[in-house]
C-alpha cells in the first residue's frame, strides 16, 4: 500500500517544490537568442458512476492518469526556430490496483504492458521539428503535427497525423491524443494577389514513413484494452447465450520504414477570400486505421472470471490506401447576427472530402472497395442570456456529419458502416468570475447506432498555473454491438488538477 | 528502428548545420527589440531604470530609417500649435494653481484639497498607498510643468492639408470617402464636436503611425492583489490608410483602398503557457457597418479557426477589458451597431501621470506606481450614451487630451449606472519623431473587483507588410 502511493506522492511533492521555485521561471537566452522552457504536469482521477459489479469495468476508482509534458522551444533567428516537447504518461491505477482481487480477476491488470506507461519512443519524444520561414516560404521538417479540417470531436479531413484513443473519450488532452510523426512541410504564400484574395498560400505535406505510426485505439480484452476495452459480446450456442470478444492477435501488414508503399503526399491550397477561409485539400497516403479480417484459423478461447468464455480470435488486415480530394469553408455570417441574441453572428464551418477506392470488410469477412464522400457542418453561435450570465455570452456549437458510401452494395452488408452514416453533436459552454470558471456540455449522438455520449464538466482556472477540472462522462448505445453501446458500463466521473509552467 | 535512428540523425544534422549558415539565411531587415533585450533592461516589478534611454529608437534603427522618421523640433512644435490653435502650458494652471510643480505625497491631499478637483475622481482615489482592491494607486507624485505635445510634421501637414474635408452627416458619422489623412478634425467645434473627437481618436497617429512591433506584458490582480494572470507576448501593427510617415503614403495598397481597411494586427503569445503558439489576426475596417475580421491560430488545435467578430462586448486578456476596445476605445460610431449619443460635457484641465524616460515601475509591493511624473494637461471630457440595451454599457466616460486627441482614461459604466470598468492609458514622448507612445495601462473592473497592469514597448516598423498581420503570420508564428 505503502509502496503503491510512493510514486503518486513524489510526483505530488515534485510538482509543489517546482511550484515554490521561482529560480527555475526565468526565460534562457542561449549564444543570445531566447529559449523558453515550459512544463505541465496532470493528474487526473476517474471513477466509475457504475453501481453493479461487471465484467468490462471496476467499481470504484478506476484510472489515475499522470501526464507531464516538457517543452522547449528556440528561436535561432526571426526565421529559423526550433521546438521539442517529450512526455510521459503514466496510469497509476497498475500501482494503486496491484493487488487488487476484482482487478486481477478481469485480467486488467495485464493490460499492464500497454497502459501503465507508455515507453516507446514515439510516445515519449512528442514533437521535436525545425522551422524556416524566409521570405513569403514556410518550412518545417521533423516529427510535427499537421491538422487539417474544421470540425471537432470527430475527424474527417483530419488524416494525416495519427490519434491515441486508447483511453477513452473524454478527458483527453491535445498533447496525448494527437501523435505527431514525421513529416516534411512546405508552404508558400502569394505575395501579390489580386485585391479580392486577402490571402492565398499552397502547402505540400510529406511523410516519408520513417515510422509508421497508426490510430491507436481502445483494443478488445480487459488484458489489453483495460478500463477501456469495449464490451464487445458474440451471441450464439455459448454458455449464457453468449460469449465476450477478448484480445485479439493481429498480423497487420505495415508498410515498412522508409518504404515508398507508406509514403503519403498531401496538398493544400488554403486562401481568404471576403473574410472566408477556403481550402482545396488532396491527400494520398494509407488509412490510419486497419481494414481486420477474421483468420481461418479457430479462436483461442479462455473463460472469463464470471463464467463467459472469452473468444480471442486471429485478425489479419492491413492499412488500405486513402485518397481523397476535398475542402474546407469557415466565415462568420454577419447578417445573421440578431440583436435580442446579444448581436453575435454565427460562424459557419464546412468540410468535405471524397475519397475514392476506399477498403472495407463486408459481413462475409472479405474486402471490398467502393468511393465515399463525407461532410459534415459545424456552427458556433455565441448567445447572450443575461439572467443566466450577465457578463459572457454562451458558445453553442452544433455540428452534423455524415459518411455515405457510394454504391453501397445490395447483398453483404459492410461491417460498422451503412450506406448513410450520421453523427451529430452539441457542444455548450460559458465563462463565470472574470474567465475563471468554464462550465460546458458536450452530447454526441451516433444518430445510424442510435448511441449517445454525455459529458459535463467545469474547468476552474485559479491562477495562469493551476487548472482543477471536475467531469462526468455517460455513454449509452441502442443497438447491440454498435457504436457507444459497447461503452455502456464505462459511465465515471473524474477529477483532474493541472499545474502549468512557463 | 535503426533506419528511424539514421533519419533523427539526418534530421539533427540538418538543424545543426542550418544553425551554423544562421548568418545567410534569408533574413529580411526586421529591426526591433526583442522581449529578451526589453526584459534585460526592465524588469516588470520594482526596477527604476530608465530604460527608454537605453532602448532609444536611435539606437535601434537603422540611422537611415531613423533620420526617416525625425524632423526638425521647432518646425513640428510651431506647426501643431498653428493645426490646433494654441500651446497646451498656455491653457492649463487655473485650476487649483496653488498646486505647483513639486513632490507630492497622498498626505498633502488635506493640505491641498485642490488635488480632488485637479484629478479625476479615480485618480484621486488611487492617490493613496498601494492596497487592496486594486493595482496601480501611487503614493507619491512628482508634478512637471505643463508641455506641449505635438505630431510628426508629415502628421501636422497631412492635417492641415486635408482640414475641412472630413465631413460628418447629420447623425455625427463619417461619410466615407471624405477623409484623407492626418486627424480629420483638428479644431472641434460645433453640435458635433463631440463625434468630432472619437473621430480624432480613432485615426489617431500614436504608436509610430501604428506601424510597429510591440511588445507587452501584463500583470493581472484579484481583489486581495493577488497576481492571478500573466501574458507577455508581441504584436505586429500596420496601418492601412492615411499613412504620412512611411511608404507607402495614403493607403497602404489597392486592396487596402478597395476593402476600406484601418489596420491589421497580429498578436502572439510567449506566456502563459497555455497561450503560447495562439496567435490572433485582425483586420479592421473604415465602415461603420462592417465588422473586423478576426482569425485564431489554436496551438491546442493546430488550425486557424475563423472567430467572430461581432461579439464586441466579450472579455479579453486578463478579463478586464472588452473586445470592442483594443487601445482603450475601438467601437466606431454607427447608427446601426450600438449606435451613442456623444457629448462634450466639460472642457478643463485635469493633472495625469506620464511616462518619461522608463524610470516609473510598478512595486511588488501593493502593486503601487511608483516614479511617476504627473502634468497639467487641458482635456476634453466626452460623455457617450449607449443607445442600445443591450449593450455591456449605458454609457461612457472620456478623458481626451485637447492637443493630442489621445485618451488618458475611461470609464465605463453598466446598464445599472455603476462604474464597471476603467481603463488609463499613460504615455510616454519621442521628441524628435513628434510621436505620442502608450507606454503604460492600466485596465480596472470595478465589479468583479480585478485588475490589471500593463507594460508596453513599440519599435517603428517599416519594414512590417501583410505576410506578417494575414494569414501568412498565424502560420509562421503559430505552435
Amino acid at each position: 500500500m505503502k509502496k503503491r502511493f510512493l510514486i503518486l506522492f513524489f510526483v505530488v511533492g515534485l510538482t509543489i517544490v517546482l511550484a515554490a521555485s521561482s529560480a527555475i521561471a526565468e526565460r534562457l537566452v542561449v549564444f543570445g537568442r531566447p529559449l523558453d522552457l515550459y512544463f505541465y504536469i496532470t493528474q487526473n482521477l476517474s471513477y466509475s458512476l457504475l453501481d453493479k459489479d461487471k465484467y468490462d469495468t471496476v467499481k470504484g476508482f478506476q484510472g489515475a492518469l499522470n501526464n507531464l509534458l516538457v517543452e522547449a522551444g528556440y528561436g535561432a533567428t526571426d526565421q529559423l526556430k526550433f521546438y521539442v516537447s517529450a512526455g510521459l504518461t503514466t496510469d497509476f491505477m497498475y500501482k494503486i490496483r496491484e493487488d487488487g482481487r476484482a482487478w486481477n480477476e478481469k485480467l486488467f491488470d495485464q493490460s499492464s504492458k500497454n497502459l501503465y506507461m507508455d515507453h516507446k519512443y514515439w510516445q515519449i519524444l512528442k514533437e521535436a521539428h525545425a522551422t524556416w520561414t524566409p521570405g513569403n516560404f514556410f518550412f518545417r521538417v521533423g516529427k510535427q503535427i499537421v491538422k487539417w479540417g474544421e470540425t471537432d470531436g470527430f475527424r474527417l479531413m483530419d488524416q494525416i497525423n495519427p490519434s491515441d484513443s486508447r483511453r477513452g473519450f473524454a478527458d483527453v488532452e491535445f498533447e496525448t491524443s494527437v501523435i505527431p510523426i514525421w513529416l516534411f512541410r512546405a508552404e508558400y504564400y502569394l505575395p501579390q494577389k489580386p485585391s479580392w484574395l486577402q490571402s492565398l498560400g499552397f502547402e505540400f505535406v510529406f511523410n516519408p514513413n520513417a515510422d509508421f505510426i497508426p490510430n491507436q485505439g481502445p483494443r478488445t480484452g480487459n488484458d489489453e484494452g483495460g478500463i477501456w476495452a469495449p464490451n464487445a459480446l458474440a451471441r450464439g450456442p455459448f454458455p449464457f447465450g453468449e460469449a465476450r470478444v477478448g484480445s485479439t492477435p493481429m498480423d497487420i501488414k505495415e508498410p515498412g520504414s522508409f518504404n515508398s508503399d507508406g509514403y503519403e503526399y498531401a496538398f493544400r491550397a488554403k486562401g481568404v477570400i471576403k473574410d472566408a477561409v477556403i481550402t482545396l485539400n488532396y491527400f494520398y497516403g494509407r488509412d490510419n486505421d486497419p481494414v481486420l479480417l477474421t483468420a481461418p484459423i479457430p479462436p483461442k478461447i479462455t473463460v472469463a472470471s464470471d463464467g463467459r468464455l472469452i473468444l480471442h480470435p486471429f485478425l489479419e488486415g492491413k492499412y488500405p490506401r486513402l485518397h481523397f480530394v476535398g475542402g474546407t469553408f469557415a466565415k462568420d455570417i454577419t447578417p445573421l447576427r440578431v440583436d435580442f441574441l446579444g448581436g453575435i453572428s454565427p460562424v459557419i464551418r464546412l468540410e468535405t472530402f471524397y475519397a475514392f477506392n476506399s477498403t472495407f470488410v463486408n459481413n462475409k469477412n472479405a474486402y471490398e472497395r467502393y468511393d465515399e464522400f463525407r461532410w459534415a457542418v459545424g456552427v458556433d453561435w455565441g448567445v447572450r442570456i443575461p439572467i443566466l450570465n450577465p457578463t459572457n455570452s454562451f458558445s453553442i456549437s452544433p455540428q452534423f456529419y455524415q459518411r455515405t458510401i457510394i454504391d453501397y452494395p445490395e447483398i453483404n452488408e459492410l461491417k460498422g458502416l451503412k450506406k448513410n452514416n450520421y453523427t451529430t453533436t452539441l457542444a455548450i459552454s460559458t465563462k463565470y468570475f472574470h474567465q475563471k470558471l468554464t462550465p460546458s456540455v458536450f452530447w454526441m449522438y451516433d444518430i445510424t447506432n442510435k448511441a449517445n455520449m454525455y459529458r459535463l464538466q467545469a474547468i476552474y482556472d485559479l491562477n495562469d498555473s493551476w487548472q482543477f477540472v471536475l467531469g462526468a462522462l455517460w455513454l449509452h448505445g441502442e443497438k447491440f454491438g454498435k457504436g457507444f453501446q459497447l461503452f455502456d458500463n464505462k459511465d465515471y466521473l473524474f477529477f483532474k488538477v493541472r499545474y502549468k509552467w512557463g | 528502428m535503426k533506419k528511424v535512428k539514421s533519419f533523427v540523425i539526418g534530421v539533427l544534422v540538418l538543424f545543426l548545420a542550418l544553425l551554423m549558415v544562421k548568418p545567410m539565411v534569408w533574413a529580411g531587415e526586421e529591426y526591433k527589440v526583442t522581449l529578451e533585450e526589453w526584459a534585460k533592461n526592465k524588469k516588470f516589478f520594482d526596477d527604476p531604470r530608465p530604460f527608454l534611454k537605453e532602448l532609444h529608437p536611435k539606437k535601434i534603427l537603422p540611422p537611415d530609417v531613423y533620420a526617416k522618421l525625425t524632423y526638425d523640433v521647432e518646425a513640428m512644435k510651431n506647426l501643431w500649435a498653428k493645426v490646433v490653435g494654441f500651446r497646451a502650458p498656455e491653457v492649463v494652471g487655473k485650476i487649483a494653481p496653488e498646486i505647483k510643480p513639486g513632490h507630492y505625497t497622498y498626505k498633502d491631499k488635506e493640505k491641498y484639497p485642490g488635488f480632488k478637483e485637479l484629478m479625476t475622481p479615480e485618480y484621486y482615489k488611487r492617490f493613496n498607498p498601494g492596497a487592496p482592491p486594486f493595482a496601480g494607486n501611487f503614493s507619491e507624485i512628482r508634478i512637471v510643468p505643463t508641455r506641449q505635445y505635438y505630431y510628426a510634421l508629415p502628421v501636422a501637414e497631412a492635417t492641415q492639408k486635408n482640414e475641412g474635408s472630413s465631413k460628418l452627416d447629420d447623425n455625427g458619422i463619417l461619410k466615407q470617402g471624405t477623409y484623407v489623412a492626418g486627424f480629420p478634425f483638428p479644431r472641434p467645434s460645433g453640435k458635433l464636436m463631440a463625434n468630432q473627437l472619437i473621430y480624432n481618436y480613432l485615426y489617431r497617429y500614436f504608436n509610430y503611425e501604428s506601424t510597429c512591433y510591440a511588445l507587452s506584458h501584463s500583470e493581472g490582480f484579484s481583489k486581495s492583489l493577488r497576481r492571478d494572470r500573466h501574458t507577455e507576448g508581441d504584436n505586429y501593427s500596420l496601418r492601412l490608410q492615411g499613412r504620412v510617415t512611411m511608404e507607402p503614403y495614403g493607403w497602404f495598397d489597392e486592396r487596402a483602398k478597395k476593402k476600406g481597411e484601418d489596420k491589421s494586427y497580429l498578436v502572439t503569445y510567449t506566456a502563459p503557457r497555455d497561450y503560447v503558439g495562439n496567435v490572433v489576426s485582425w483586420s479592421i475596417y473604415l465602415d461603420p457597418d462592417k465588422f473586423n475580421s478576426l482569425l485564431f491560430y489554436v496551438s491546442a488545435l493546430r488550425r486557424v479557426r475563423i472567430m467572430t467578430a461581432t461579439d464586441l462586448q466579450q472579455p479579453g486578456g486578463t478579463g478586464d477589458i472588452i473586445f470592442a476596445d483594443p487601445e482603450m476605445y475601438g467601437q466606431q460610431l454607427s447608427t446601426k451597431i450600438y449606435p451613442y449619443k456623444c457629448e462634450v460635457i466639460s472642457e478643463r484641465e485635469y493633472l495625469v501621470p506620464i511616462v518619461t524616460d522608463g524610470s516609473e515601475y510598478f512595486s511588488s509591493e501593493g502593486a503601487e506606481m511608483r516614479n511617476f511624473q504627473f502634468e497639467r494637461r487641458p482635456v476634453y471630457v466626452v460623455k457617450m450614451t449607449q443607445l442600445d440595451k443591450n449593450f455591456v454599457y449605458s454609457f461612457r466616460i472620456l478623458y481626451i487630451d485637447k492637443e493630442t486627441f489621445l485618451i488618458h482614461a475611461i470609464e465605463n459604466y453598466d446598464q445599472k449606472g455603476r462604474l464597471y470598468r476603467s481603463a488609463y492609458t499613460l504615455y510616454s514622448f519621442v521628441d524628435e519623431m513628434g510621436m505620442p507612445i502608450s507606454s503604460i495601462l492600466n485596465l480596472i473592473d470595478h465589479l468583479d473587483m480585478h485588475s490589471t497592469l500593463t507594460l508596453m514597448f513599440y519599435t517603428p516598423a517599416p519594414w512590417i507588410g501583410r505576410k506578417h498581420t494575414e494569414l501568412q503570420g498565424l502560420f509562421a508564428k503559430g505552435k
